[in-house]
């Protein structure tokens, strides 16, 4: 490999590792919180670039898609959680399977309204070029999703480390119980956190559109890679979620270079020296296998 | 669960005793004899098309509940050995040069095998949700290579024109043979199933699912339980895989990927886990959603999430759960 294609495949990588960081941390903060794993999150992502295209074509603003997606999402998260995974409360595998459901319904309803072709989403203003970088050109959009990915890293952790709300998410995390003893409404806190983990779906299924595409199967594809950032990673922290995105995203991009047939089998036999030898994922503190 | 335990059962009258092992030899011949009997009527080599196709998952939803229903593993991965089956059969045929039924079937028992003892050597250790998505994402790594070994599998494309068997001399490619070919292999599998189910080994499995540090203390070697569980019930889903390929002459991709995966985990639930008549009548209920109801309604995939979705919050013994409790309830 050239020096060139050396760097221009490690932004590939970065820039996939940035996407994967904006879809895990939703999966991750849903699982820390109520220890569901979210199955439909796949199927969020996807709606997401659905709803993106829907306003695109509407009012041919990407900017307002980045905003409507994810409110739209987190709109069906707050239907969602407290209309069927709250009747089965603390049966954690039920509401698992559950999501299953959900996913089965909305990518059944996505083929019906937007029909089952690959679509595409044009770049955005600004972001439509390329720029030269160390003598090859590169698209510029690809440097702004590892930027959007980096801000909203910080604005996570801040509101995270910072605020009344993370404060609460944290102590959920730690102890759902002893937080619903101390007076906290948990019902309203875990509607909210489903929400918020199907808006960052949302939001990634949105920041994915115009480098990915829009088709059937992304919802497959974008809850696998997601499972195995937080496996790498470790589950629900933002570190583990962000740890895991920055290992899997390059890893994927230069496996695709060096053993194109079996990149992907390349991401498993990572996650699984990574379970062998951490079963608890890199920075997780909840053991995966035993 | 209520299930009427097995204890209650053999006290009960003799007619009691024999009656189900009775009528389920009654319905295999029934089934062998469909394109028979049915020979007159409208619609019959349709309606023995879907019945195959019916039973080929139904060996598919009864390997899996070995896991779900008896040792309490759910696995959300278990169409890497449906598929590798399928693959399997698909390439020692054309490989090997001979259709003969023993080998085809045999390639396609040992690679699912071999590769649920590698998968389950990595998962079988973890617990609950983290069993579901360790497997499904290994499984995945299944669907990556089928998908992107191109010259072994045919990638995308999938792989077409799949050779039926030969049973010693005997070809099994017209259509009647291949339904009946499924209807012996679904009976021998049922046959083994429920074996299993009666058997200390599956009664171990059950204590693994109920209590497994019991079992632990108790002296069983839980872990290898479970990593013998999952090799079975891959294997046993390498062989309804092989079916599905000789009944499609056809494999592609999807035979291994997450949707067939959710398909099974799916028919057994709907079914009823941990009863062996649970996973055929989901397989049957699914199937039907999926090809018949397919064609009349655009959204059957939306119709099946529901349904699924009533049966995990209201009836999560699925269909014979809620038939034990219609059948109580009208006795009393």
């Amino acid at each position: 490999m050239s020096p060139e294609l050396v760097l221009q495949q490690a932004l590939n990588g970065i820039s996939f590792g940035a996407l994967l960081f904006i879809l895990a941390a939703g999966l991750s903060l849903i699982f820390g919180m109520m220890d569901v794993v979210n199955l439909a999150h796949g199927a969020f992502y996807m709606l997401g670039a659905y709803v993106a295209l829907q306003v695109v074509q509407a009012t041919g603003q990407f900017w307002a898609a980045v905003v409507i997606a994810p409110v739209v999402l987190g709109l069906v998260g707050l239907v969602i959680e407290p209309l069927l995974l709250r009747r089965l409360r603390g049966r954690h595998l039920e509401q698992v399977l559950l999501t299953i459901g959900v996913a089965l319904v909305i990518t059944d309803l996505i083929g019906l309204v937007w029909g089952r072709e690959a679509r595409t989403l044009p770049f955005p203003p600004g972001f439509d070029r390329s720029i030269d970088i160390a003598g090859s050109a590169y698209p510029t959009y690809r440097l702004f999703v590892i930027a959007f990915a980096v801000v909203l890293a910080v604005v996570l952790y801040y509101l995270h480390r910072r605020t009344a709300i993370g404060a609460l998410i944290r102590a959920g995390v730690d102890d759902a119980e002893m937080l619903a003893a101390l007076g906290v409404d948990t019902d309203r806190l875990f509607a909210v956190t489903f929400a918020v983990g199907a808006a960052l779906a949302g939001l990634a299924g949105v920041i994915a559109a115009p480098a990915f595409g829009v088709r059937p199967g992304m919802d497959v594809d974008a809850l696998i890679f997601s499972l195995i950032v937080v496996v790498v990673g470790g589950l629900g922290t933002l570190g583990g979620a962000s740890v895991g995105a920055a290992l899997v995203g390059p890893a994927e991009t230069f496996g695709k270079v060096l053993v194109p047939q079996f990149a992907l089998a390349l991401i498993f036999a990572i996650m699984a020296v990574i379970l062998l030898a951490r079963p608890s994922g890199l920075l997780g503190r909840i053991r995966i296998s035993r | 669960m209520t299930r009427p335990t097995k204890a209650s059962l053999s006290r009960g009258p003799r007619v009691r005793r024999w009656a189900p092992p009775f009528a389920g030899a009654a319905a295999l011949v029934a089934l062998f004899t469909f394109p028979d009997w049915s020979a007159s009527m409208e619609g019959s080599r349709y309606a023995s098309t879907i019945l195959r196709d019916m039973l080929v998952f139904a060996v598919y939803a009864l390997s899996l509940d070995v896991l779900i229903g008896r040792a309490g593993m759910p696995s959300l991965g278990h169409a890497a050995f449906f598929g590798g089956g399928a693959y399997a059969a698909a390439i020692a045929a054309e490989r090997l040069g001979t259709d003969e039924l023993a080998v085809t079937l045999g390639a396609a028992v040992v690679v699912a095998a071999a590769l649920a003892l590698v998968i389950g050597a990595l998962t079988v250790r973890a617990a609950g949700i983290f069993f579901l998505m360790l497997t499904l994402a290994f499984a995945q790594m299944a669907f990556a290579i089928a998908f992107q070994w191109t010259d072994l599998t045919g990638g995308s494309n999938g792989f077409a024109g799949v050779r039926r068997p030969v049973l010693l001399g005997l070809d099994l490619s017209p259509p009647d043979s291949i339904y009946r070919l499924v209807v012996v292999v679904f009976g021998i599998v049922a046959l083994v199933v429920w074996w299993i189910a009666r058997s200390e080994y599956g009664r171990a499995l059950v204590g693994v699912r109920e209590n497994e540090r019991r079992m632990r203390a108790l002296g069983y070697d839980t872990t290898r339980l479970k990593l013998s569980a999952f090799v079975l019930a891959g294997s046993l889903a390498g062989v309804a895989g092989a079916l599905s390929a000789w009944s499609f002459r056809f494999v592609s991709p999807n035979d291994v990927g997450l949707g067939t995966s959710v398909t099974g985990f799916v028919m057994v639930l709907i079914g009823g886990a941990g009863t062996l008549l649970g996973p055929i009548l989901g397989a049957g209920l699914v199937l039907y959603i999926e090809r018949v109801l397919s064609s009349a309604i655009p959204y059957s995939q939306t119709v099946l999430g529901i349904v699924f979705i009533v049966f995990v919050l209201a009836a999560r013994q699925g269909l014979v759960g809620v038939a034990v409790q219609v059948w109580t309830r009208v006795r009393r």
